[in-house]
């Protein structure tokens, strides 16, 4: 217990004193939500904004209110078909509406391709909308939507939030081993504790202590500068929560061991741990939702931790659902793969480096 | 010559010899490009996406024409093509012996776990509700519309596929509306007015997605390239003390930086070459970049990075310092320039980030060299910002860059 307590206190003096972990820990997560939540936090709120021309004399003029209805958040009046397109050009406004009493002349800007298909939808609603009132008539089928999840799971950006929270424990918990463990191998400073009666798993309780305090106050942080800064909700089960970061802290850092293990060179270490975070958080739904990946790469991802990761962690904080079962065995598992790669950890890693 | 075509040499050698900067020069942007190309490429597109569904039909009666209508064109869609294409809707409904309460309660459960995009459910007495509808808007203002007798559309608002495959099921629904007012006699088809279709400056719909994307996955590979490329080069070779072998031979500094741009500009080329084959040839890409305005562009941006790069350099007592640097600028740099994400409707003070950012020009501008779209700024900013940020770099790496750990 005294080598572990005396272990607790360098390594985290060795963590406080290392501002570079402490800016990615910390800080890093908050810049992805900062830049990603004025980027892409109100994707799916209805933004777009009509320029519109009325080529018609006053007498037949433009039903104005099926805009609204039709999904379109602002109209701009336009004066006439060049300043319209100017203005779909320059993005003033992100699609155009001409009418001139016999056709609805819908403009858009080529370039907008990852915005067009949304515009096209409203677009065709409008003309359908204004065909039924030119004819005098209403939509005869009556249709009701009905949202079946839970209050924080109506906006994207708040199922994005915990998919960054995730790939940051995953971050913490791969460096943790590839990282920290393999530099104090490449320094030699393992090789000096390990002359010493410490036994490497009190060197690994301590490793694990401090990033389990560390990542759980961060992805805290992370959390409520969400909250603070765009109004987020979630619905936080916090006995499951907890479970969740230690279990894949833990996780994780069994993961790194295997990297620690495969990658001999322990600066390459850290380098492939960072490669295949990178890859993962492409794969995993984290920035761009993965239903709308084709069907090969939807079930590839299901081989990837951090798939599973950001799901639990999304069940945790409230906006979507799981089984109880499916994240009790995502635990399981994640703590399952701490327990059996720790041993080996302490067996193969953490040892004298041969010369 | 000789001994500038020898650093030039080495320098690319090196950077090919290490698997990871083989890695995020060369592989990454092109995941990236294949990646997102895949994901966002073929949003819209038909058989591009299918969505698993559920439907429910409780307007059971022979009568019920209307329900069974609905319900024949969720069938057809939910059919594969004679290709063998995936269907639009994968579509489950009750088993035999399986009650519409259960099944329901399963489906909406699913949904709540996004196994499902969406249930459709028609209630019974749908039919007859819609035939009651039969009557001109101006007679039927104040009609009450029955909720008990509305089709319901059960969907999960944070879901991306949820949210797409309600607006596909909303444009399937407003045509049968439409075939049923025409079948009831109410609307003329003849009268309706057409909703047409304009690209402005183009007549084909303009740019694909990954001609879109190409120019900006080409910026972003330079920009990782120079970002890091060059202070890891510099910094790694004078932490190493290679550096300081160089300046016992007769190579000058000059020269030594003559080299190790020559050797950039061949990585950059090769990066270059590598994504535009891909884009094109695997991808369809059909954005040219045979132009002088393209190439210019090209070589500014390389410039400009390497200018970074430098300055990083500069900066940076070590090469890890100069790597963390690096990897602090290189995201927001990056998404806050509108290479992948528009920026139109970002709040002013993080625009103000994106105004000093040269990749936002570059990307303006290669992206206008190609005929993508047009830049939201002047030729003079476009040009101007990149120019000024290498002369800044310029001048911070002659007063500070040491080019020995002894000096």
């Amino acid at each position: 217990m005294k080598i572990y307590l005396a272990l607790l206190r360098s390594e985290t003096a060795i963590m406080i004193r290392d501002k570079l972990t402490i800016f990615f820990t910390f800080l890093f997560p908050i810049i992805f939500i900062f830049i990603f939540g004025f980027l892409m936090g109100d994707i799916d709120q209805p933004t777009a904004r009509l320029g519109f021309v009325d080529e018609t004399s006053a007498s037949a003029p433009f039903p104005i209110d099926i805009l609204e209805a039709s999904g379109v958040a602002e109209v701009v009046d336009v004066a006439d078909r060049q300043a319209l397109e100017t203005s779909v050009r320059d993005r003033n406004a992100d699609f155009g509406l001409i009418w001139d009493g016999r056709a609805l002349e819908f403009l858009y800007n080529p370039s907008a391709v990852q915005e067009n298909y949304a515009y096209q939808q409203i677009a065709a609603g409008i003309t359908d909308a204004f065909n039924l009132r030119a004819q005098n008539l209403k939509a005869i089928l009556p249709i009701e939507k009905v949202h079946v999840g839970t209050e924080a799971s109506t906006r994207w950006f708040n199922q994005m939030v915990p998919g960054i929270i995730a790939f940051s424990i995953l971050s913490s918990g791969l460096f943790a081993v590839s990282g920290h463990l393999t530099a104090m191998k490449q320094r030699r400073t393992l090789d000096r504790l390990l002359v010493t009666p410490m036994p490497p798993v009190s060197l690994l309780a301590a490793v694990a202590t401090v990033r389990l305090v560390i990542v759980y106050a961060s992805t805290l942080i992370t959390l409520l500068a969400s909250i603070a800064i765009f109004d987020l909700a979630f619905s936080i089960d916090w006995f499951e929560y907890t479970i969740l970061v230690v279990s894949s802290t833990l996780g994780m850092m069994g993961l790194g061991t295997i990297i620690a293990l495969v990658v001999r060179r322990p600066s390459s270490a850290g380098n492939v741990a960072n490669v295949l975070a990178m890859v993962m958080m492409f794969l995993s739904g984290i920035y761009f939702p993965i239903e709308l990946m084709p069907r090969f790469l939807r079930d590839f991802s299901l081989v990837l931790p951090l798939r599973h990761l950001a799901d639990g962690m999304r069940y945790v904080t409230g906006v979507s659902d799981m089984s109880p079962l499916h994240f009790w065995m995502i635990i399981l598992v994640l703590l399952a793969a701490a327990l059996v790669l720790f041993p080996v950890l302490a067996r193969y890693v953490v040892r004298p480096e041969r010369s | 010559m000789i001994d500038i075509l020898h650093v030039a040499k080495n320098h690319l050698l090196i950077a090919l010899r290490e698997r990871v900067t083989l890695f995020w020069f060369l592989i990454f942007p092109v995941f990236l490009l294949v990646l997102l190309t895949l994901v966002f490429g073929q949003i819209g597109q038909e058989g591009a996406i299918s969505f698993e569904i559920s439907f429910v039909n409780l307007d059971r009666e022979p009568s019920a024409w209307v329900s069974g209508m609905i319900e024949s064109v969720f069938d057809e869609l939910g059919t594969p093509d004679a290709e063998g294409k995936e269907p639009l809707f994968r579509i489950h409904k009750p088993e035999a012996r399986q009650s519409d309460e259960a099944f329901l309660e399963l489906e909406t459960l699913a949904l709540r776990r996004g196994r499902r995009a969406a249930v459709i459910v028609i209630p019974e007495g749908f039919t007859g509700e819609v035939q009651g509808r039969f009557v001109p808007i101006d007679e039927s203002e104040g009609a009450p519309a029955s909720d008990q007798t509305a089709l319901l559309i059960y969907h999960s608002e944070g879901n991306a596929a949820s949210g797409m495959a309600v607006e596909i099921i909303d444009q399937i629904l407003a045509g049968i509306d439409r075939e049923i007012l025409v079948q009831g006699g109410q609307f003329d088809p003849a009268a309706a007015i057409p909703g047409v279709t304009t690209w402005i400056g183009s007549e084909e719909g303009g740019a694909t997605y990954v001609d879109f994307l190409l120019p900006g996955i080409i910026l972003m590979g330079l920009f990782t390239n120079g970002l890091f490329g060059v202070p890891g080069s510099i910094l790694f070779s004078r932490d190493q003390r290679v550096l300081r072998r160089y300046w016992v031979t007769p190579l000058t500094v000059p020269r030594f930086l003559a080299g190790m741009a020559i050797g950039h500009v061949a990585l950059s080329l090769l990066q270059f070459a590598i994504l535009y084959v891909i884009g094109r040839f695997a991808l369809g890409a059909t954005v040219s970049f045979a132009s002088l305005a393209a190439v210019l562009f090209l070589l500014l941006a390389t410039a400009t990075f390497m200018a970074f790069g430098f300055l990083i350099a500069s900066v940076s007592k070590t090469a890890n310092t100069g790597m963390a640097i690096a990897n602090i600028l290189n995201m927001p740099m990056m998404f806050l320039s509108g290479l992948f994400f528009p920026i139109a409707g970002l709040p002013a003070f993080i625009r103000a980030i994106v105004y000093v950012n040269p990749v936002s020009y570059l990307a303006a501008g290669l992206r206008a060299a190609v005929g993508i779209e047009a830049s939201p700024f002047s030729l003079w900013l476009v040009v101007g910002i990149p120019l000024a940020w290498i002369a800044l770099a310029a001048g911070v790496a002659a007063r500070r860059l040491r080019w020995d750990v002894s000096r």
